[in-house]
Formats: C-alpha cells, sequence, structure tokens
C-alpha cells in the first residue's frame, strides 16, 4: 500500500506539535472556560449560562445580527464592483497600470488610520461629505449619527478598503484565461456582452470563489475598522461580535467574552464551509 | 540562475548583519543611558544615603505637568527616582491594567480610579495593604470608602475630589438674564428660553460615550435624598432602577435633555465640547469637573466665565452635589521594595507634594486630606462647588458605594440620550447589564 511512500511520518511532528500547542490545545481550554466566571486567577463552573446570558441580552445578541448584515453586504459589494472594475482594468486602456495602483492605494494604509479619517469626512456638520451635499444644496447626512444608517456608512468604508484586494485576486483570475477563446468567440460574431457572460464569468470562477469566501470570512471577524469608526455606537447600533467580545474581555469578563468567541467560531465555520462546499461544486475545469 | 541564488544569499546575510548592527547599537545606547543614570543616581546617593527607581503607570489623559513636578521633588527629597509609563485611558486602559496585572508585570505604582472599578481588579492579590499608614487616617470617609476594598485601604488619592454636574458659561447666562437654576423644572425651562433664542441651549458630547453617562451618574443625589438605602439595595440585588421611583427618574432626566443638544453631538467629543462651552457655542454642558482643567490649559483665565451647579433635583431640598472620590495611587505589592512605595505613596499625598502638583495643574475640587484649596483655584470650585462641600449637601456617585457599575453604561446612555429607548427600557437594560458584573463579583443575585 505505502511502497510509494518516500518519507517518514516523523516528518509531520513539527507541524503537529505547533499545530497541538497554538491551535488545538488553546480551543479546547477557550471550549472550557466558556462555561465558566473566569478572573484569571479563579473560576466557577456555570454551565451553558453564559451562552444564555449572549442569546438572551439585546445588549449581546445584536451582535450576531449586525454581524451577518455586515459581512454578508461586504462581501457581497465586494464581489460584485471588484469584478465590474477587474474587467475594466483588464481591458486595453492605456493607463491602466497607473489605474490598477491607484485602486490598490486603500489598501496600503493602516484600517485605524482609515477609520478615524472617515470618521472625519462623516462628521455631520464638519464632515466633506455632507459639505459637499450642501454645496449642491442638498441637506446633510448624519452618516454615523443615524442609527439606522451608521452600519451601512461603516460598510461602505469597508468596502472601499477591502475592494482593491478582490480586484487583484479577479485580475489575476482573468489574465489566467486563455486568449484563444476570445479569438474563437469574436470570430463567430460574439458580442462583448456575450464574450463576458459566457467566458469571463465562467473561468474566473475560481477567482470569484476565493473572493466570495475571503470577503464573507473577512466581515464575519470585522473589528478594527469598526471600533476605530463608532466603538459599537451609537448605543449597540454598530457592535459586531467581534467588538462585543472585546467589550466584556476590557469589563473583565472572561467567561463571557470567551463565549462570545465561541460562538463567532461556531457561526464563521457552520457558515464558512458550506458555503465552501457550494461553491466549489460549482467551479468548473 | 546561480547568481541569482548568491546575490539572495548574499542580501539576506547582509539583512542579518544589519539586524544584529541595530540590535547591538540599540544595545549600547541603552547602556550610555545606564550609565548616565547610575552617575545621576550616584548624586542622590550621596545626598540621601540611597538610590531607589520606581516605575509608575499611569494613563494618557492626566496632565503630566503635575506628577512631573511631584515626581522631580520626590527625587530630590526622598531619593527616589520614578520612570513613568503612559497607558491609554478607557476600555483599553482597563485591559492593560488587567493583563499586567494578572500576567504579575504591573508597574511598581499603578494609577487608576477608586470605586467600583477597584473592586473589579480583586486589589487584596496585588495591591500594598495602607490601612496602618500612617497618612490613612488623614483621609476623609469618602475617599477611604472609596478606594477600600472589604474594609482593607489599598491606595493613597492621586489627586483632588471632582465633580459632576452641569457646568454653565456666565456670560450667555447674563445675556438672557437667566438665574442659576434650583429644580429640575427651572432648569428646562431654562433649556428653553435658551433653544427658542436659536442657542443651543445643551452641549452633547456623545461622539465619546462615556460622557453620555455624567447626566445619569451625577444624579445620584437626588437619588439618595428620596432613597437613602439605594446602594445597599442595589448591591444585594433587592433593588433595581426599572422599579425604583427614584432610580428611574435618573433615567428620565437624561432623556429629557434628548431635544437640547447641539445639532452634531452623536460626533462631537470632549475636547470640541470644552471648546463649545468657553466661547458661548453653548450654554451647559453636563460634565464632571475636570473639564475645567481641560479649558484652563488651553484658555487660561478665561475657565472663570465658567460656573457650576449640581444636576438639579425635583424641590430645592433635593438639588445637591454628586461627587467623584479620586483616583488613586496604588503599590505592587509584589516586589522587594514595598518600603520605597510606601514611603513614595505617603509623600505624595503631603503637604509639600500637594503643593507643587497644584502649582501646576489646579485642582477640580477639594482635597480628601482637608489640603487648603489655594486661592488661584478656579471660581466654580472655591465658590460654586464649595457652598455644596459647606452646606453638608454632598453624596458620593453610585460608583463608590457599590461594587456594581455595568460596563454597558456608556452605551446604553448614548443609546437613550439619542432617543433610541425609553428611560424605562434604558433602566431595565442596565440593571440587567449590572447583573454580569455581580456574577463576576460572585453576588448572590437571581
Amino acid at each position: 500500500m505505502n511502497k510509494k511512500k518516500i518519507y517518514s511520518t516523523w516528518f509531520l511532528a513539527p507541524a503537529m506539535l505547533i499545530f497541538l500547542i497554538f491551535f488545538i490545545i488553546p480551543m479546547i481550554t477557550s471550549l472550557f472556560f466558556s462555561m465558566t466566571v473566569w478572573d484569571f486567577k479563579n473560576f466557577t463552573f456555570v454551565g451553558l449560562d453564559n451562552f444564555k446570558m449572549f442569546f438572551s441580552e439585546r445588549s449581546l445578541n445584536i451582535g450576531i445580527k449586525n454581524t451577518l448584515i455586515y459581512a454578508v453586504l461586504t462581501s457581497g459589494l465586494k464581489v460584485i464592483l471588484a469584478f465590474l472594475i477587474a474587467v475594466f482594468l483588464s481591458s486595453a486602456i492605456r493607463t491602466k497600470n497607473i489605474i490598477r495602483s491607484i485602486v490598490f492605494f486603500p489598501n496600503l494604509v493602516s484600517t485605524i488610520a482609515i477609520g478615524i479619517t472617515f470618521t472625519a469626512f462623516m462628521h455631520p456638520s464638519k464632515g466633506i461629505f455632507n459639505k459637499v451635499i450642501e454645496f449642491f444644496g442638498g441637506t446633510g447626512i448624519d452618516w454615523l449619527g443615524n442609527i439606522n444608517l451608521a452600519l451601512f456608512s461603516v460598510i461602505a468604508t469597508d468596502v472601499w478598503k477591502g475592494v482593491s484586494i478582490a480586484t487583484v485576486i479577479y485580475v489575476a483570475g482573468i489574465a489566467s484565461i486563455d486568449k484563444t477563446f476570445y479569438e474563437a468567440a469574436s470570430i463567430d460574431g460574439a458580442s462583448g456582452w456575450q464574450r463576458l457572460k459566457s467566458i469571463t464569468i465562467p473561468l474566473c470562477r475560481p477567482a470569484m470563489n476565493s473572493v466570495i469566501i475571503l470577503s464573507f470570512i473577512g466581515g464575519m471577524r470585522s473589528f478594527d475598522l469598526i471600533w476605530a469608526m463608532t466603538g459599537g455606537g451609537p448605543g449597540f447600533a454598530t457592535d459586531v461580535m467581534a467588538s462585543i467580545v472585546y467589550k466584556q474581555y476590557a469589563a473583565g469578563f472572561y467567561g463571557l467574552s470567551t463565549a462570545g468567541n465561541v460562538i463567532m467560531f461556531v457561526l464563521i465555520a457552520v457558515l464558512a464551509f458550506p458555503l465552501q462546499k457550494f461553491l466549489l461544486s460549482k467551479e468548473v475545469d | 540562475m546561480k547568481f541569482r541564488k548568491v546575490t539572495a544569499l548574499l542580501l539576506a546575510a547582509a539583512l542579518a548583519a544589519g539586524s544584529l548592527a541595530g540590535c547591538g547599537s540599540g544595545k549600547s545606547a541603552e547602556d550610555d543611558s545606564a550609565e548616565a543614570k547610575k552617575v545621576e543616581n550616584e548624586v542622590n546617593k550621596t545626598a540621601s544615603g540611597e538610590e531607589v527607581t520606581l516605575t509608575m503607570l499611569i494613563d494618557n489623559g492626566t496632565e503630566p505637568d503635575g506628577y512631573e513636578a511631584v515626581l522631580a521633588l520626590a527625587e530630590e527629597k526622598l531619593g527616589i527616582h520614578v520612570d513613568v509609563e503612559i497607558r491609554p485611558g478607557g476600555d483599553e486602559g482597563d485591559n492593560i491594567v488587567k493583563t499586567r496585572l494578572a500576567s504579575g508585570d504591573m508597574a511598581d505604582l499603578c494609577i487608576y480610579n477608586s470605586g467600583s472599578l477597584l473592586s473589579a481588579l480583586n486589589p487584596s492579590e496585588y495591591f500594598i495593604d495602607m490601612t496602618d499608614s500612617s497618612v490613612a487616617s488623614t483621609f476623609d470617609e469618602a475617599f477611604t470608602k472609596a478606594a477600600s476594598v472589604d474594609g482593607v485601604l489599598y491606595g493613597v488619592p492621586f489627586g483632588s475630589s471632582s465633580a459632576g454636574g452641569v457646568m454653565y458659561n456666565k456670560e450667555v447666562y447674563e445675556k438672557y438674564n437667566l438665574e442659576v437654576p434650583e429644580t429640575w423644572d427651572e432648569f428646562i425651562a431654562n433649556c428653553d428660553v435658551l433653544k427658542e433664542a436659536g442657542e443651543n441651549a445643551l452641549i452633547g458630547s456623545f461622539g465619546e460615550s462615556w460622557t453620555a453617562q455624567v447626566p445619569y451618574l451625577a444624579d445620584n443625589f437626588a437619588v439618595l435624598q428620596k432613597e437613602p438605602d439605594f446602594p445597599e439595595g442595589f448591591t444585594a440585588g433587592t433593588k433595581k432602577y426599572a422599579t425604583s421611583e427614584a432610580g428611574l427618574r435618573s433615567w428620565q432626566k437624561l432623556a429629557a435633555t434628548t431635544p437640547y443638544y447641539n445639532k452634531d453631538y452623536l460626533a462631537t467629543n470632549y475636547n470640541d465640547a470644552c471648546d463649545m462651552l468657553v466661547n458661548g457655542e453653548g450654554a451647559h454642558y453636563i460634565m464632571l469637573t475636570m473639564a475645567l482643567r481641560n479649558i484652563y490649559s488651553l484658555y487660561g483665565d478665561e475657565v472663570n466665565k465658567i460656573g457650576f451647579f449640581p444636576i438639579p433635583g425635583d424641590t430645592p431640598e433635593e438639588t445637591g452635589l454628586t461627587v467623584w472620590a479620586a483616583g488613586a495611587i496604588y503599590g505592587n505589592k509584589n516586589t522587594d521594595k514595598v518600603d520605597d512605595i510606601k514611603r513614595f505613596m505617603e509623600f505624595w499625598v503631603s503637604d509639600e507634594a500637594i503643593d507643587a502638583y497644584v502649582e501646576k495643574v489646579l485642582p477640580d475640587g477639594p482635597y480628601h486630606n482637608g489640603y487648603q484649596l489655594p486661592d488661584t483655584a478656579y471660581d466654580a470650585v472655591k465658590v460654586d462647588m464649595q457652598k455644596y462641600f459647606d452646606e453638608g449637601k454632598t453624596a458620593l456617585a453610585l460608583e463608590f458605594l457599590t461594587p456594581v457599575k455595568g460596563a454597558n453604561c456608556p452605551a446604553i446612555c448614548q443609546e437613550l440620550g439619542s432617543g433610541q429607548t425609553t428611560p424605562e427600557e434604558a433602566a431595565a437594560a442596565y440593571d440587567e447589564d449590572c447583573k454580569k458584573q455581580a456574577v463576576q463579583l460572585g453576588l448572590d443575585w437571581k
């Protein structure tokens, strides 16, 4: 059976050891501590109380809803916008390289810096967005103060920042499509739209899947941008799982915040794995 | 190909060498400064007979001028050199303090809040017992209570007490012929006059959520007038904000302020609000008196344009001052320098040390050890606030009377103040939030 085996299984040992120490053991301990009231020194076992509290209290479970909205919207917008930009950037335009760089720039700036900058842009009375709107005769919008809008303002900023990485993945995907497909199609008289629909989209499917999975998981555990822009506020309007977990930790509720992390882990696993499986099944060779 | 490999190897070697060199030079610089310090300390040694270096962890919101003056004096008088480590304030600061305590990495001196935040630190594990020190008896009851857990005193006051209430711009009051209100209705009537005249009756700085909780927290005097045993009941879990008339009233007052704020109050931050108040862009700002310090450092003597009155109660009798006990210096007991740390802490509250501090940073309120307020103190402190101390109409804020304080208090107040919830909902949400703290502290709440 193992005639073709050249290397000893022991070669796996170092990697497995690191995996065990840094991933498996912390995971099991965190599973345990999520069921305790814990102050780093002493703990009391409380069973599933922490989880019950998480699901029953509004200030905690609002995060589950917001996290899903955040992940689905940022991921969806990035997938669509980045694809359009990538198609545009793959076409024969003269300033392609410069535009590609410009599109990538937001990704080079630290997320916190982007958060602080956009908070200033979105200031209701002094921000540049509202100044522009008022210049054209509109009335200013309270981007981050309006509870119905605040989450979407942060989502828009996240998309602005994250669309570049998605674009790069798409550009690579589109560039790897064999040019002969397009030549054959144009000889057959296919229009630009037909070529896009029947060649580009199906053949850059692997790139699209990477973008979907990466941006979805990224959205699920997003924290830095939200923390820099709103801190979860006003009230709890933009709180996501990660910011709630952080707040419980800061308050010293270590057991409760560990429970939040476990919930977040389960949530990501339950959504991301089937999603990936589904997407892979759709890929064409 | 081979050429490339060789180049890569060379580059890698150069990089490694470079970083080694970097480390090396860094180390030598450190050596140099250590050498310099040694020389410096030797000078001290000849003066005082011994040399000690302590470390102090302090938040970045405290003006350095004041404590640096005292530290310089301590070096001269005690021969104790203190290295200051700066940490952020707010949630991040709490995180750092708790993590450093738990990992045994705390500085020798830790500056931190007194009251409920102290009890959340589990102080008996980490801090020096100051109950029997020579200075313990000089502190007033308010501070002793706030800096003690289970009857053991852990800290000495870092600064003066302060108060929460309404700061107002006297020029705006003169312009509209307003009187300082004695009841909540008079206060709202004043706000209405200002609002109709197109002024910002109230300045809100909800952009920083901790500021949103001051109107609720500073109403504690009125709560205690109606229900003197509220804090004990609250700690025991028998009294709740949602079901106590006096408690609920605080949340109703906070909700009643909503229509009077400046238009962009949800994005305004603390510093902007202080600017607005002193420049007359708003008439009232409900804040802690520490804002006076901030205004003084930016505008100097213009600070005396600012007057102060407590959050008014429903009757003149219910109008009194809600006082914040000073933050404290706690000594790390898990070091071999305990005696020096205690010596330093006792020095910190001596008159000469406070003199040096006050010369740089004026106090936000009376001192806890009876230190005489200087003549240069802000009018709002030495006239408006002192009046209530003289009349004995003061009460500590709730966070100094019970170990339970909900961690989400800022967000809940922000939510209520921005009109997302009703006072009843906010009070109930806060009760629910406090349950988490009670569970953490091992209190038996049902």
